[in-house]
Parts: C-alpha cells; structure tokens; sequence
C-alpha cells in the first residue's frame, strides 16, 4: 500500500516534470552554437507543489471571488452567507491563493525572493556581478 | 434610465473589482456622481483610457473618473470642458441629415480655463436647429433601449435617435447637448478605429469634429533672407538652393502616388490571382511534410537579434511595439454597449428583494470593468443565477427570492 502511494505521488510528479519537460525538450543552441544546459525539472519537489498550488488557485479564482461576493455582502440574507461560508470551505485547500509562496525560479528558495525578478538575493547578486541582469549597475552614492 | 444612455459616451478604462467594493446604491446614484466628480483629479476629456498591463495580468484598481456627458447635460454652467459647435448647414429633413451636418461642424475642445470665455461666445452664436422632424421622443427612446447590437462603422442611426432623444428629455438646451453627445460618440467611434487599424497618419481627417490646421510651406525659396549670398565669407558657395528649388514640388505633394502616370511598366493583370485555390483540408501527410521543410530551412540563429526573432515567433516575447491587447483582437469588435448595458440579463432574477440589490451591484460593477470580456462577464452572472436557483429554498425561507 505504501508502495501505491508512493507511485501515485511519483505519478503526479512526473506528470508536472512532463509538461515542463514537453517545453524544454531540445537542448538549445545559443548563438555560439554551444549547447546550453536547459533545465528539464523543477529544482525540488517543494517547486513543484507550488507549481501545483498556483495552477489550482487558477481554476477555482472565479469560483472563489464569486463566493466571496456572496460572503461578504450586507445585503443578502445570513442564512445564505453562512451556507455559502461552508462551500468555500469545502474547496480544496490548494485552492487558495494565500498558500502561493514567491519562490526563487532558479534555486527555489522561499525568502529573501525580489519580486520583479523573481529571483533570490543570491542568484541576483551572481548574474548581477557576471553582467547578466540588463540595468543593474552596483551602487554607488 | 437616461443615466445609462449617458454612461454610454465614456469608457472608463481603469478596472475595478467585478463586484464593488463600496456599495454604490442605485438611487443614490446621480448624487454620489456628482461629489465624486468634484473630487476627481482628472479635468481633461476622458477618452479611450488605455491602461498599461501586460497580457494576462490584470491588475484591479478602483475607478476614479466619471462620465463627463453626464456633467454636461445635467449641469452644463458647472461642466469642466465645452464643445464650441458652429453650425454651417441649415436643416434639410429626416435623421441622416445629422450626420451631414456633423460632418460639416468644426468643434473645438477646449479646457477649464476657456470656459467663460467661450460662454459669452456661446450666447452669440447662430441660432440652432431642433430636431423638430423626429417622431416622438419616448418612441425613439423606447426603440434606443431595446436595440442591442449596432454594428456600425460610422454613427448608426439608432444611437443618433438615441442622442437625441436624450437631448430632447434634457431641460436644459437640447440641440447643445444633442450635438455634444453626437460629438462624443463620433470622437469614440474614431478612436476605436484608429486604435483597431493602427493608423496615425490620418488623424486629422479621422476626427472630423476637430479643426485641422494646414501647414504652410515653411520653405519659400523667395524669401528676401535666402536671396542674400554671403560669398565674402570666404566659403566660396552659397547655401545649395538650386535643388531645394528643384524637389519643392516633389516635397509639396503629401504622398507618394499623385501626380501624372508614365505608363512605363504595364500594369499587372489580376487573372492569375483570381483562381480559386484548390487546397482544401490539408491533410496529415501534408502537415508532416510543410514541418519537415520548415525544419531543414530553419537556420540556427546567427545573432541575438535572429533569436529574438525567432523567441517572438514561438510566443516566448511580447510583440514591440507592446499591445496591451495582444490576444484580444475579437474583442474589439465587440460593441462597447454590450459591456456597459448588462441590465438585460438580469431578467431571470426577481425583481424585488436583496438578490435583485445584489445583482444591479454586480452588474454595475461589471459594467465598469473593461478587463474582462464580454464572454467572462455573462459567465459571471449566469453563475449567480444557477447559484440563487439553487439556494431557493434557504431564501425563500428567509423571504429573500
């Protein structure tokens, strides 16, 4: 049993690493006709049950706004906004935007991720100081 | 209901939650516009908006601006901008005849700050024209508000009964506020055809309702100051009007294909073109084939400009220059009504009752969204009402259906 778990997990993983395999599934050439590593997986698993969260948060957004119109409302009846509390409830718990985390793309790390770059301070600080983050310059004031 | 026909001459473009935060109630509508336009910051005309997002974000922000027209034609001494109309034409008859005269109207827009000048101006102006060979105006109103698609490409005549039937329900003065709205529709209608063909040479001719400035040929090569020569310099040559004169006439002409043909090459004759072509479904074999081909030409990226080519063909870059509407082409051939008069869907809900409060919240909150289309909207409320279908029986239990 723990065996069949443990495949469906691996399963439902490989099925994510399939899809972004799908994408990246020739090793690119850059211009100086090296051939350049192109990430075929996630970082780590954690990457990718954020991945999961966030194609989840998708699906239900509609669902889950309208809801809460519903919900936090003066005008309707209570009876229907407590019933109403119940189905939001009931959604499925990835459902939920809250529990989306701004990883790092590159190394998947949970703090210290700049937003506009999505990238941690230290991946920024390495492309940064290799000349790679197009405008950034080190200050100097 | 002559608020909406109002509402119909500005698009807001800034977007707003899909159902309001505030709680905008109906009846309190006119006053709450017209404290919130006292505080609103933003005193020029309002036009097509274009909020800056990329594609597939949109963020939600509350709307600020409010319709203008409504300012206008309710309280025109109070307005913030004016419309300077002359009117050139006298009236010959019937509905299209607006449209001539539109056409011959040379409207100038002005700010705040011309606004008591051009009142004084205003009361010396040529006397107006009354719609007075109109049908009665509830008829014409009734039929304005039941039309519900108006494809048009230049003003449609329902939306010009619509104006002015407006106009003629207005205390104030009529054919001002007729030509104001008929102005404003006009101004949208080319703005949206500017904007959907990309064009930005015509603009002079597109707005009709603007005076077109004609430039005068900055260089006339007989001017006192060129006939002087200045050879003691010790340049040796003068300033090389000899072919400025010589291409003047060439520079003169705006375009490139008037003036006289030469009739050197043979025109083209269109017969090889107008063969229907015989493909019909390509079948997979021939997919298969055009991919092969297309594979063996492809050449591996010389620069970083061929790669940023070929990203921009795969999808990976936005298109330069950025179109905010980038996937949204069919959208813009939906008629503006259809997202701002969504009161016609409500008819399955009661008419009664807080789920009817509700819902006029919810549509009135989509009315003002312009980021979602009109697909999503109606998704929306049909999702409410199989939602209060259901709940039946808890509100009626509570006597709310």
């Amino acid at each position: 049993m723990a065996a069949l778990m443990l495949s469906r997990v691996v399963k439902s993983g490989f099925e994510f690493l399939q899809t972004s395999f799908r994408t990246t599934s020739l090793a690119q050439r850059c211009t100086t006709g090296n051939v350049e590593q192109v990430r075929g997986y996630y970082v780590n698993w954690r990457m990718l049950r954020d991945v999961k969260r966030r194609q989840m948060a998708f699906e239900y957004a509609n669902d889950r706004l309208r809801m809460n119109a519903i919900r936090k409302n003066t005008i309707l009846p209570k009876e229907l906004q407590e019933i109403a509390d119940k189905e939001i409830a009931a959604f499925p718990r990835d459902s939920c935007p809250v529990r989306i985390r701004n990883r790092c793309v590159m190394t998947s790390r949970p703090r210290g991720v700049k937003r506009r770059w999505r990238l941690s301070r230290i991946v920024f600080r390495h492309l940064a100081d290799h000349n790679q983050m197009s405008g950034i310059q080190r200050a100097m004031w | 209901m002559y608020r909406r026909i109002i509402l119909l001459a500005t698009r807001n473009r800034s977007g707003i939650s899909p159902i309001a935060e505030h709680s905008i109630n109906i009846t309190n509508q006119q006053e709450t516009k017209r404290t919130s336009v006292s505080t609103c910051p933003n005193r020029q005309r309002m036009h097509y908006n274009k909020g800056v997002c990329a594609p597939n974000n949109r963020p939600f922000s509350t709307s600020t601006a409010l319709s203008k027209e409504n300012e206008e034609s309710s309280a025109p001494k109070t307005g913030v901008t004016e419309a300077k109309v002359k009117e050139e034409e006298p009236r010959k008859s019937g509905k299209e005849n607006l449209l001539d005269l539109l056409s011959a109207m040379k409207v100038g827009v002005t700010t705040k700050k011309k606004f008591q000048a051009l009142k004084s101006q205003k009361s010396k102006e040529q006397p107006r024209v009354h719609p007075e060979s109109m049908e009665s105006a509830t008829s014409m109103f009734q039929k304005a508000t039941t039309e519900q698609q108006a494809q048009k490409e230049s003003l449609s005549p329902e939306l010009v009964a619509a104006a002015s039937a407006v106009a003629s329900s207005m205390p104030f003065k009529k054919s001002q506020t007729e030509s104001e709205l008929l102005q404003q529709l006009r101004k949208h209608e080319s703005d949206t055809e500017v904007h959907k063909k990309g064009e930005t040479n015509n603009i002079g001719n597109i707005i009709a309702d603007m005076k077109v400035g004609k430039h005068p040929n900055a260089r006339s090569p007989n001017r006192p100051a060129n006939q002087i020569r200045f050879d003691d310099d010790g340049r040796g040559y003068t300033h090389d009007r000899g072919v400025v004169n010589e291409f003047d006439a060439v520079r003169r002409r705006k375009s490139l294909f008037t003036g006289k043909r030469l009739n050197i090459f043979p025109s083209t004759t269109d017969t090889t073109e107008t063969e229907p072509k015989e493909v019909s479904v390509p079948s997979l074999w021939d997919i298969e084939l055009a991919g092969q081909i297309a594979a063996v030409i492809k050449h591996l990226p010389r620069n970083g400009f061929e790669e940023m080519i070929q990203w921009t063909k795969d999808g990976k870059l936005w298109q330069y220059p950025i179109n905010n509407e980038a996937g949204l082409e069919e959208e813009s051939d939906v008629p503006f009504h259809e997202h701002v008069f969504l009161d016609s869907h409500l008819e399955d809900f009661p008419k009664q009752g807080p789920v009817r409060h509700f819902m006029e919240l919810v549509i009135n909150g989509l009315s003002k969204n312009p980021y979602l289309t009109v697909k999503q909207k109606m998704e929306h409320i049909e999702w409410f009402h199989e939602y209060f279908q259901q709940k039946e029986e808890v509100l009626k239990e509570s006597e709310a259906y």
